[in-house]
């Protein structure tokens, strides 16, 4: 019966998820789609320029596979294109507003590139996931007859977002989504520690992800109704 | 007699215990410490080449150079090999034609000799700085030459780079990470401020007038 009940309590954590709560604000310039012709690309380019954080590689790529997951629209890789680019696109060289960036398209050899690259929008992502609080402890000790850990420890964590469309043609914005995600996880210890994580920068790609695809024409849900 | 001999056992014994105890904290001391030799590529840049031919001259000191900090734990991060590629491929993008030489050339078929240096690395880790992430500085001195061997400038030139930290990655790989970065840094800095630095700047215009001035006497 001991082992029985055990069996049932240890499934039932395990198939607790942590809570997740992902706040998604946007703002459009205008109401009409943002289009991409054939061979038309989208980039999506993290922030890396600030002394004490920087947009993390994984979530711009995380943004990038939502995007292109319905294959109508196409992404340059963040990495492909500050190759392509190198050394324009680096955290020390990268434009921060688009008068800069219309000074770098003045260069013929960068113009090119973008042109045979086909890039139309370029979507820049700021933000960052950080643990917010943290509270309890979890110990381990490990004898010559076995070891065990016990204990409870709970943590809190908070990304924070914000992407913003350039149209790289009328050398405009085009919009903004800003995405907070919070969420927490817990850790709950006897003998096995097992954790009830809380998927908050994957929420927060979701939400930021999903809602930079309804700008894009054919993937709203007005128009598609 | 009986005693003297279970006495020698004994400290012997204890001789074996304190050699494994050496040998187990020493293995675990090695553990800790973080030895990172930085590799890697680098993209081509996306630039106009300069109409000169240059040699760029990596002495033992930089091709080998190896940052060792004993402050707290031991890190040591050797940028030596991966420094040399890098502005091997730099010039070879910047200037029309570029080779390399272990040491000073006398009087070469170049219009300027570069002699790259490392000032000083610094890096800064999680738990000293209290932030998030793992930090390379590295500050280079470009040395600039006539053919030759007049100086035209000394560039001091910081690269800087940084990684986020993330649950479960190694020191080694965080700083591996933040060295390329840097590197790549340096790499931006150099193609974009080259031609700016004002000693390098008015040799490229005294250079390009006494052309002009050159070509006109030919055509009279």
């Amino acid at each position: 019966m001991k082992p029985l009940f055990a069996l049932t309590a240890l499934t039932l954590l395990m198939t607790l998820s942590a809570c997740t709560t992902t706040t998604v604000d946007e703002y459009r310039e205008n109401s009409t789609a943002l289009t991409l012709k054939s061979g038309e690309r989208v980039v999506v380019l993290g922030r890396r320029h600030y002394a004490d954080y920087e947009t993390e590689p994984d979530f711009i790529d995380c943004i990038g596979n939502t995007l292109k997951a319905d294959k109508k629209i196409s992404v340059i890789p963040e990495k492909k294109f500050t190759d392509l680019l190198y050394p324009w696109f680096e955290p020390r060289t990268a434009p921060l507003g688009l008068k800069r960036l219309a000074k770098m398209l003045n260069e013929p050899l960068i113009a090119q590139r973008f042109r045979e690259q086909g890039l139309h929008y370029m979507i820049w992502v700021d933000g960052s996931t950080e643990t917010t609080d943290r509270d309890g402890s979890v110990s381990c000790a490990v004898a010559p007859g076995g070891g065990g850990c016990f204990g409870f420890a709970t943590w809190e964590k908070t990304s924070t977002y914000e992407a913003i469309i350039w149209d790289l043609q009328k050398l405009k914005e085009s919009g903004r989504v800003k995405v907070e995600a919070k969420g927490s996880s817990y850790m709950v210890a006897i003998i096995l520690p097992i954790p009830i994580v809380a998927q908050v920068q994957d929420q927060a790609c979701d939400g930021i992800g999903q809602q930079l695809r309804t700008f894009f024409k054919g993937n709203r849900a007005n128009e598609a109704s | 007699m009986p005693s003297i001999k279970v006495m020698t056992n004994l400290t012997s014994s204890a001789r074996s215990l304190i050699a494994l105890s050496f040998t187990v904290t020493s293995l675990l001391l090695s553990a800790c410490a973080t030895r990172v030799e930085v590799s890697g590529s680098f993209p081509s840049a996306l630039t106009h080449k300069l109409p000169l031919r240059t040699v760029v001259v990596f002495d033992e000191a930089f091709a080998n150079h190896k940052f060792e900090s004993t402050e707290g734990p031991e890190v040591s991060i050797a940028v030596g090999q991966i420094q040399v590629e890098l502005f091997t491929g730099l010039a070879a993008n910047l200037f029309q034609h570029s080779v390399t030489a272990t040491s000073m050339p006398t009087q070469p078929k170049a219009d300027l000799i570069l002699k790259p240096a490392v000032e000083d690395v610094q890096i800064s880790m999680p738990n000293e700085s209290q932030l998030k992430v793992f930090e390379v500085w590295i500050k280079y001195n470009l040395q600039v030459f006539e053919a030759s061997g007049e100086p035209v400038a000394d560039w001091i030139m910081t690269a800087y780079g940084k990684t986020p930290t993330r649950f479960l990655k190694s020191n080694t790989e965080a700083l591996q990470q933040a060295s390329m970065v840097a590197m790549r840094d340096a790499g931006a800095h150099f193609i974009t401020g080259f031609a700016r630095v004002p000693e390098v700047q008015q040799w490229l215009y005294h250079r390009s007038t006494n052309t002009l001035s050159a070509t006109n006497s030919t055509r009279l």
